[in-house]
């Protein structure tokens, strides 16, 4: 345009108005290129991921390694692996994500973690006789590793990692598989009932110190006596400790010990 | 009532700390003399698990410890060749862990073998009558293989041999030669009776004679 751009006078008011009808046009051109761009790249990056995750299916199942990574990556970019309907922070193409990227990343994540879930629970309706229902995950590591009795080569490689996330795929099933930390450790907890925080405290003294006596109860937590017998015939009742009356005092027991070191 | 106490520090405690045992309990005794293995038992984990010698007041966590108190004693008596426990002269290091000073009762052993002659568990062992009248049995046979098992390893051995047809003694069975290798030498002779006795309802053998000039035929 040979018109002078400032505009000034009459004349002005229909360039202004000419130019941002331009600009706005202009603006609108960027976007929906940007879009068609970012659209593509998207494509583009979803056809990787999938084929990444297929050629690496055997890798994802064997390799917790490799499995921390790959989830790790995930994360980063706001994919939750398993689920696959959750994008995490801002979402070029929003709710219709969902399927997009379960079908992405293919059955191989899902599968494994849905294989390690069954093992899992498994493995803790296996020791609850034994336990009450509360079990260190790195007990349930242990044993998921070395695999099914008579089963050659049932174990499945896994860390306490793997068996955490494996958990919270879980969830929708209405909770029934909880953790709860005793003493520094890790525990799984597949029975419904709660502990009252007397009991998570008992719990947490036989964690640590292996073992516990009404008399340590009631020298170190200040408990009176009726109080701390009420909270282990809980315990024993519930089959969370087993009793040892052979020392000078009945003690009380974690089965968490029990095998191991085997 | 403990109101507002502020709360405790574990570092507080008295500190009489369980270490569980990383390596295999082994034995400081010999095993009953005529069995000796040529390696040692492998006792497993929670034999240094104290409340393992205290029969369990709740009945789930009891049928657990039954449950492994079998498998151990099963697996003991296998290791060890034990065919017939004496609860008078039990082997020492069975249903005691002198390291943690902890022993299971003589009379939650006996609960202990009660479980395990039940047909449900087995049965892993079965009591020997006792020989006075009214009395408690005082032994009992263990099974580490089934007296079915037992039977048919045992034909199989003749058959393979090509020993159908001739007359073997009891004691050619139990101690002979050619028997030198085989899981049933020495095997108590009264399990041995029972074990002949199967293949004789089965049709497969005929015992001739008496006690200790007995004869077996195989078919």
């Amino acid at each position: 345009m040979a018109s002078n751009r400032r505009g000034v006078g009459l004349s002005a008011f229909s360039n202004a108005a000419i130019s941002s009808d331009q600009y706005a046009r202009h603006g609108q051109q960027l976007r929906t290129s940007h879009a068609d761009a970012l659209a593509n790249q998207l494509s583009v990056f979803q056809a990787a991921l999938h084929n990444f995750s297929l050629t690496h299916a055997k890798d994802i199942r064997s390799n917790p390694t490799f499995r921390a990574e790959f989830a790790r990556m995930c994360n980063a970019i706001g994919v939750d692996p398993l689920a696959g309907s959750n994008v995490k922070g801002a979402s070029a193409s929003g709710g219709k994500a969902g399927s997009v990227w379960a079908k992405m990343l293919g059955s191989s994540v899902n599968d494994f973690y849905f294989e390690l879930a069954v093992r899992v629970v498994e493995v803790c309706r296996e020791t609850r006789s034994e336990n009450g229902g509360m079990i260190a995950i790195s007990e349930v590591q242990k044993r998921i590793t070395k695999g099914r009795a008579g089963v050659v080569g049932g174990g499945m490689e896994v860390t306490e990692d793997d068996i955490m996330r494996a958990i919270e795929s879980l969830e929708p099933l209405g909770g029934m598989f909880k953790t709860q930390t005793l003493g520094g450790s890790k525990f799984i907890r597949s029975v419904p009932k709660e502990l009252n925080p007397d009991q998570s405290t008992v719990l947490e003294v036989i964690q640590v110190l292996g073992y516990v006596t009404v008399s340590m109860m009631q020298a170190n937590l200040a408990w009176e006596r009726a109080r701390a017998i009420a909270v282990i015939d809980d315990l024993v009742a519930d089959s969370l400790v087993w009793v040892d009356s052979q020392g000078e005092e009945t003690e009380f027991w974690s089965p968490a010990s029990m095998h191991e070191g085997g | 009532m403990a109101a507002t106490s502020p709360e405790p520090s574990l570092s507080a405690f008295s500190t009489a700390a369980y270490t569980p045992s990383t390596t295999a309990y082994t034995p400081s005794t010999t095993t009953q003399a005529t069995s000796s293995s040529t390696s040692t038992f492998n006792f497993p984990t929670y034999t240094s698990f104290p409340p393992f010698y205290t029969l369990q007041p709740n009945l789930t966590t009891r049928a657990r410890q039954l449950e492994l108190w079998s498998t151990l004693v099963t697996s003991y008596c296998a290791h060890n060749r034990i065919f017939r426990l004496s609860l008078s002269s039990l082997p020492t290091d069975l249903f005691n862990n002198t390291h943690i000073h902890r022993s299971l009762k003589p009379a939650d052993i006996r609960t202990v073998l009660d479980h395990m002659s039940k047909p449900e568990s087995g049965p892993r062992i079965d009591w020997v009558p006792s020989t006075t009248k009214g009395e408690q049995s005082s032994s009992c046979y263990v099974y580490w293989k089934t007296i079915g098992e037992w039977a048919d390893a045992l034909y199989g051995w003749v058959d393979d041999t090509g020993q159908k047809g001739a007359v073997l003694t009891v004691y050619e069975l139990r101690e002979g030669d050619a028997v030198r290798s085989k899981d049933w030498r020495d095997m108590d002779e009264g399990m041995l009776r029972k074990v002949l006795n199967a293949l004789v309802k089965r049709g497969k053998a005929q015992i001739f004679g008496q006690e200790d000039n007995a004869g077996v035929k195989f078919f």
